[in-house]
């Protein structure tokens, strides 16, 4: 087959319709990550005119520019905005367009679930626009802080706006996370160890994992919140047993974490970008993976330092201080790898490293202004003043608006397949750095001054009158700086002439591929043997274009790309791969009809939309996979290899494991909470306690046994060929996860305090929900598998989808026995 | 996966240590452990100190098991996975030893 016929089989293969039909289809990564980005991009061009907005109202002291009730929207709804639907997404849609170029792959592991987070960020992104528009937007602070944002203090519908809005959003978060953790471990070219990774892949995975166990306490904060606010549940009410620390603790066990998980990605682009302007390699890889690992796992040692004046006792300060000091080791070794590199190499002075340059400047002093803070008596003075503001403001615009601009204007003719129009980009630099340095330098000098935050007017006589003037005058500059990058790239795209191949000289795989890249990335996959693959064999490009590497042979109309094994990269099985489909979208709409009926406060209504995602749920996953065999398919190169649905560690079968992890960090984090309001918050003990329900949680602990046997059982048969018995004891795990729903209800109904009367039993009964609920997803799975035995999908050595059953099967076993342990304590212990 | 793990396990065994110090010190201050006299000092500081000490001794174990890891980058992250956990674990468990209990 030639090159040219290659090309059009495999687009015609990966590509989507034109027009609408592709539109609401498309599951591509490259399409989704265009979406992401340029989605991002508008929610970002939103947050900066409410910025200008609260500069405006700065700008002078007295002002009647925007009053107090419309000040709390904007600073609320820029806060939120520029976390959530920017700088995330935005690194997410990075991430879904560059991970499979760079890994050597067609796409990612679940190029469905990529479309649904899509849809879901766009959904929920909307839902707070539209708020803000009609003036009800959230106006508690990003952070929401109870009791200001409980039922009494925010009793419209402005909260509600944010905490449902948000966890909608966070679908795609979580989506994300796992399908970039699975991507980079299995969807690698052949080859590829994960030492020979290119860096900004270790830091995605790094990201990702990050974001696996950081978001759920956010979600879970938000749905206690949301079901406070609804139902009167007290989890964070003094007077009946509740804490507002509670809410803080569960807000910034994300919030911090949240800060590295918006730098690390951009710190990945500077890894990536800085060593091609040096026209040299990166110094300290290795170094490197072991800074960002380190990283990683400190930022979930410092949330507390948001906290430092709750009247927390001094030596739990003195842990998180010392944390949040030690973090800076591991950032700093990272600043010197890429400063060694600079000095190693021949560093040329194009727009990509005035953006890396600047971002130098800026995030070293964010990160100093970051220790100062670290330390707890600075803290006290500085805390809630403007000085903490130009220190989250140099850290994550520094940090990651800097770095990212490197990255567009490095990976635009990747793109657009266009080369850049001289001299515009430059011009918008220079507005950007000095709008910036303006506008945040001074709110040092402001904070210090003693100007708190999210006040909405100050008066003359404070002082502050023209460093605010100057600031505000800086926040335009730069504006007109970003709006200037956006012309540049409007004009690059539809003007601009056409981008050589690889025009940066630059040695990682998505430089190996046609600009602008075609649907399927690669016309075969290549074999790497270097981590840098286009430096140690310059002609591969040409070779891939000539069908000489992985899966070159079209099958069967199939999308197909190869699975490594995780460390060493050897083949492990070829991957087929959904194509479009519109189940996303729907899916989504379904979801956020879910949303939108409880953020009108139509409960009643809001279990049908459920049912409706449960239905496309089940539909989504049986429509993947065949009753035939297929056995060993040939790959190239004389190898062959099984289909993932024959083969042992599917995509399926990971990302259910890092979902359960999400999942289990949920769970850790209400017993965490529950643990937390025993001994912490006031009006403890409750007045009143479980006083019975042994035989209801020996019953439901029991049948939860009996439901993880089953369903391994049935798994076993499966794969053994034993279809009869298989089928008998999915059955059977269905009835039992149906006795443990009912014994857990039993419990909760019987026996516990009803939920609005103390947090004890709201936290009780929380916890039994959390069992019902997972009870019923293990049934449903059981059910999966009755039914795809019946249907022929399983047989004999397909260990997919009973493996992936089972998983869920073990979880819910393990988790009702948490829950019941947890709630019968008190019981047992007394 | 076990190169992710080995590459892990200092850092995760600083988490858990972490966690403990800061659970033990809420359980401590709200069972009121600093009024119990014991040995010359008081239940909740001997309970901190104690149980920092044995951190640090198994962040220090880790260390020397991490020298068995496959070399190449593999070794190399293991190892100072294992120096960095055992390090914060010092650290950050300093303040159970010279800071006040529970105010």
């Amino acid at each position: 087959m030639s090159a040219l016929s290659r090309h059009r089989a495999l687009t015609a293969i990966w590509g989507s319709p034109r027009g609408w039909r592709g539109t609401v289809s498309s599951v591509n990564h490259s399409d989704i990550g265009r979406r992401f980005i340029l989605a991002a991009f508008a929610f970002f061009a939103i947050g900066g005119v409410l910025a200008m907005l609260i500069r405006a109202q700065l700008a002078t002291p007295g002002s009647a520019f925007v009053g107090p009730e419309i000040y709390n929207q904007l600073f609320t709804m820029h806060g939120s905005i520029m976390m959530f639907l920017f700088a995330i997404p935005m690194f997410e849609g990075l991430a879904l367009y560059l991970l499979p170029k760079m890994l050597g792959s067609r796409d990612m592991a679940f190029p469905r679930l990529s479309a649904y987070g899509w849809w879901c960020y766009v959904f929920g992104g909307s839902i707070l626009i539209a708020a803000l528009a009609l003036g009800v937007a959230p106006d508690s602070g990003w952070f929401m802080y109870t009791p200001l944002s409980s039922k009494a203090y925010t009793p419209g519908i402005n909260a509600d706006v944010w905490l449902l809005g948000i966890t909608f959003v966070e679908i795609s978060a979580v989506s994300a996370a796992i399908e970039i953790t699975v991507s980079i471990l299995r969807l690698r070219a052949p080859g590829m160890r994960l030492d020979r990774m290119p860096l900004l892949a270790w830091y995605l995975l790094v990201t990702a994992l990050m974001m696996v166990v950081a978001f759920p306490p956010l979600i879970l904060g938000s749905i206690l919140l949301e079901v406070e606010r609804a139902f009167g549940w007290p989890f964070f009410d003094p007077l009946r047993g509740g804490s507002p620390l509670l809410w803080q603790h569960l807000f910034w066990l994300f919030g911090h974490p949240e800060v590295y998980i918006i730098f690390l990605p951009a710190a990945g682009v500077v890894s990536t970008v800085l060593p091609v302007m040096a026209r040299t390699r990166i110094l300290g890889y290795g170094w490197i993976i072991a800074a960002l690992l380190a990283l990683a796992f400190l930022s979930f040692g410092l949330w507390v330092h948001h906290m430092f004046t709750t009247g927390i006792p001094h030596m739990a300060l003195g842990f998180f201080s010392a944390a949040s000091a030690l973090v800076a080791v591991p950032t700093a070794l990272q600043i010197f790898a890429w400063i060694g590199t600079l000095w190693k190499g021949r560093p040329e002075l194009k727009l990509p490293m005035l953006y890396l340059l600047g971002f130098f400047v800026i995030f070293v002093l964010g990160g100093l202004t970051g220790v100062m803070l670290a330390m707890v008596p600075f803290d006290w003075q500085a805390h809630d003043t403007h000085f903490v503001v130009a220190h989250l403001h140099y850290v994550l615009v520094g940090g990651f608006v800097f770095p990212m601009l490197a990255g567009a204007y490095y990976w635009l003719p990747h793109f657009t397949g266009r080369a850049r129009i001289p001299l515009l980009g430059e011009a918008a630099f220079w507005l950007i750095l000095i709008g910036f340095n303006l506008t945040f330098f001074l709110m040092h000098l402001t904070g210090l001054l003693g100007m708190p935050r999210r006040i909405y007017t100050y008066p003359a006589d404070m002082g502050w009158t023209w460093l605010n003037l100057l600031s505000s005058v800086g926040s335009f500059i730069m504006a007109f700086g970003f709006a200037m990058f956006a012309v540049d790239v409007a004009l690059q795209i539809f003007l601009s002439r056409r981008a050589r191949r690889n025009p940066w000289g630059a040695h990682t795989l998505e430089w190996a591929m046609p600009l602008p890249a075609p649907a399927y990335n690669f016309a075969s996959q290549p074999r790497v043997a270097d981590g840098e693959p286009l430096a140690a064999d310059p002609d591969l490009p040409l070779r891939l274009a000539r069908g000489e590497g992985y899966l070159a042979e079209i099958r069967r109309g199939w999308r197909e790309t190869m699975a490594v094994d995780v460390t060493t990269g050897a083949v492990d099985h070829v991957i087929i791969l959904p194509g479009n489909t519109r189940l996303p979208i729907i899916t989504a709409l379904a979801t956020g009809c879910f949303f939108l009926a409880l953020l009108f406060g139509f409960y009643w209504l809001a279990p049908l939309p459920l049912v409706v995602v449960t239905v496309l749920g089940w539909r989504w996953a049986w429509t993947l996979g065949w009753r035939e065999e297929i056995g060993p398919v040939p790959i190239g190169a004389g190898e062959t290899a099984l289909t993932h649905r024959e083969a042992a560690g599917a995509p399926g079968w990971w990302g259910s494991v890092f979902l359960l992890v999400a999942d289990g960090t949920l769970l850790g984090s209400l017993l965490f909470g529950y643990a937390f309001l025993w001994v912490v918050a006031p009006n403890w003990p409750p007045p009143e306690l479980i006083a019975a329900g042994l035989p209801q949680g020996a019953v439901a602990a029991l049948a939860a046994l009996a439901g993880t046997v089953l369903t391994r059982l049935a798994a076993s048969a499966g794969v053994a060929g034993n279809n009869a018995a298989s089928s008998r004891w999915a059955s059977l795990a269905v009835g039992a996860q149906a006795v443990v729903i009912a014994a857990l209800l039993w419990l909760g109904l019987a026996e516990l305090p009803a939920p609005t009367g103390h947090a004890y039993a709201a936290s009780s009964w929380a916890m039994i929900a959390y069992g019902v609920l997972h009870a019923f997803i293990a049934l449903l799975c059981a059910a999966f598998i009755r039914a795809r035995i019946a249907s022929g999908h399983i047989r004999k050595g397909r260990v997919l989808e009973t493996s992936v059953a089972q998983l869920f099967g073990d979880y819910a076993g393990l988790a009702t026995w948490l829950i019941l342990a947890c709630v019968l304590a008190p019981l047992v212990l007394a | 996966m076990m190169l992710l793990a080995r590459a892990s396990a200092g850092l995760i065994f600083w988490a858990f240590g972490f966690s403990v110090l800061y659970g033990l010190h809420g359980i401590g201050c709200a069972y009121g452990w600093p009024s119990t006299e014991v040995g010359g000092g008081n239940l909740f500081r001997w309970v901190m100190v104690a149980s920092w000490l044995l951190l640090c001794a198994g962040g220090a174990a880790l260390i020397w098991l991490a020298k068995a890891a496959p070399s190449g980058l593999e070794r190399r992250l293991s190892l100072t996975s294992a120096v960095v956990g055992c390090a914060a674990t010092f650290v950050t468990g300093l303040p159970v030893a010279v800071t006040s209990a529970c105010v």
